[in-house]
């Protein structure tokens, strides 16, 4: 980084005015964002509150089962012993048996804490202090900072000597947060499961997180009450509230001497820390991991090849030049202009002949011709019809005369 | 911050992620496209415009906003400018049509970036036809309801 990035120290009273308009940020910001470290450490670290418990050892023990052997056709399971109840003969002692003592009980002895490394956790720490600062891990978060004036985000000191919750809520509403504290309220829901029955009946989203440096402030009792807000002292900052749950990105809200005090707490990169003894910040792989960046630049564009272009040898499908005429035009461009001509040439050679007109005295006479010849053939049946007419009457009076005559 | 290291930090888990029928989505404002992939995924880049509906009344012409994304040099907001700021973004309503509005995305990206580009034109346009569909509707109901 050859320029330090500045930030501005807000006046609690009014988030437009700033105190101290541009203060370097202190070296930890500029710490590489370890994903990977900040999970190792915060699944090891989010153990260590755990309070040892077990299982009764004696739970499913307290009898003098025996098993009864072979050649009584039941299973060898140890019996209970006695007689008198509906106890005696069950199954006893196994896991799989009701009643039984479960599979490799819970000792007290467990090893419930994990020791992590110095320097793994303060890398860890200083991780999650830098990804504090980075709008978009903030974001991804989950944190509502779209009223919010500047990431980070650092205030006068006399947001410590507040002692009311109505000015620690108007602090709040005054610098944006809010909108994270009314998240907090609007998504507190029951917990599903039997921790409910166990004192954890709701579970509740973490807000803004406040820290402090001087140790007489009084601005734990004023943010105590407020729902999502956690308040804690700058020499005291903790993994398990930077990261919850190991994500990264945690809206934190810097008091002004805490914020300076961050200087000594991790050190910078020419100086070791004061307060972590000999700790020195952790140093990028890449100093610019910006890889669009690195290509695009002259210095690597320079000494780059031309980038190759896929050559086409054939398409995919074979198509029939004989056939199809784009096909044909692609391999002979000539073959085009054949066509075209080819076509002409047709034109031309029908262009003389003359289109048969039909001739208008031919189709009269055909015409008279046709209708004499219907008409004879009509005179014809016509005729024949009348004979037969003819035919039956001369029949049927014949018979009548003779009918008559009888 | 780089936006490759933001994304390895990111992929995994945010709060704009929805995994839902074996899709990976994203409610990033930012994002256009909706499914979350390293290059549509706004809120880690250093420039991008996300095209977001907003609920307003029927008077208005145009309920979207394009929201701008703010380099994360220096984050602070600028109390002098005209548009609407936050930390991480400049809004501006979409008020005087889509026209102008593609205007701006595309000024933003630039001969850049034409996929994304085309993914806010895109949305700018479905986004457009849904409120006049939608005002269209609202008119002939109020009017209906005055008769």
């Amino acid at each position: 980084m050859t320029s330090v990035p500045l930030v501005s120290v807000f006046s609690a009273d009014d988030s437009s005015k700033v105190t101290a308009k541009h203060i370097p940020l202190p070296a930890v910001f500029q710490t590489p964002i370890r994903p990977d470290i900040v999970s190792f450490v915060h699944t090891n670290i989010a153990k260590n509150r755990r309070q040892a418990h077990a299982v009764n050892p004696q739970a499913g023990m307290q009898h003098s089962a025996e098993s009864w052997g072979t050649g009584r056709a039941v299973a060898r399971i140890p019996r209970v012993s006695g007689s008198g109840t509906h106890r005696s003969g069950q199954a006893a002692f196994g896991n799989q048996c009701r009643k039984g003592r479960m599979s490799l009980p819970i000792k007290v002895w467990r090893r419930w804490h994990r020791r992590v490394n110095i320097k793994q956790k303060r890398h860890a720490a200083a991780t999650a202090v830098a990804a504090t600062g980075i709008v978009p891990l903030v974001l991804a978060r989950g944190h509502r900072i779209s009223q919010v004036p500047q990431i980070p985000l650092v205030v006068e000191d006399k947001i410590e000597s507040y002692e009311k919750t109505t000015d620690a809520l108007n602090f709040l509403k005054r610098f944006g947060a809010f909108e994270d504290v009314q998240k907090v309220v609007s998504t507190k829901v029951v917990r599903a499961g039997i921790s409910k029955q166990r004192g954890k009946k709701y579970r509740v989203r973490k807000g803004p997180l406040v820290v402090y440096f001087n140790e007489n402030a009084k601005l734990l009792k004023a943010f105590r009450n407020v729902p999502g807000v956690e308040v804690v002292n700058v020499t005291r900052l903790n993994l398990l509230q930077l990261a919850p749950g190991g994500q990264l990105g945690r809206f934190v809200i810097w008091t002004q001497s805490a914020f300076a005090h961050l200087d000594k707490l991790f050190g910078t990169y020419r100086y070791t820390s004061i307060i972590k003894d000999g700790y020195q910040l952790l140093r990028p792989l890449i100093t610019n991991p910006d890889l669009a960046r690195i290509i695009n630049s002259n210095q690597v564009q320079e000494k780059v090849q031309p980038a190759k272009t896929t050559k086409v040898l054939h398409e995919v499908q074979k198509k029939n030049p004989l056939k199809n005429s784009k096909a044909m035009d692609r391999l002979n461009p000539y073959a085009k202009k054949q066509r075209a001509a080819a076509v002409a040439a047709i034109k031309a050679n029908t262009k003389g002949t003359k289109k048969i007109k039909k001739n208008k005295a031919l189709k009269k006479a055909s015409r008279a011709a046709y209708n004499k010849v219907a008409a004879s053939l009509n005179d014809a049946t016509k005729a024949a019809v009348q004979e037969e007419q003819d035919i039956k009457v001369k029949y049927f009076s014949v018979q009548k005369g003779a009918a008559q005559t009888e | 911050m780089s936006q490759q290291v933001l994304w390895e930090v990111v992929k995994g888990n945010n709060a704009f992620l929805v995994k839902r029928n074996g899709l990976t989505l994203s409610t990033d404002p930012f994002n256009n496209t909706g499914v979350q992939t390293y290059s549509s995924t706004g809120f880690i880049s250093k420039n991008a415009v996300g095209v977001v509906p907003t609920s307003g009344k029927v008077n208005q012409i145009n309920n979207i906003n394009l929201v701008a994304k703010k380099s994360t040099k220096f984050q602070q907001v600028d109390r002098k400018a005209k548009n609407t700021q936050s930390v991480y973004a400049s809004t501006l309503a979409v008020k005087h049509g889509v026209h102008t509005a593609s205007r701006v995305i595309r000024k933003r990206f630039g001969t850049s970036r034409v996929g994304l580009q085309k993914a806010a034109l895109r949305k700018l346009v479905k986004l457009n036809r849904a409120n006049a569909v939608r005002r269209r509707n609202e008119l002939a109901a109020a009017k209906a309801q005055k008769k």
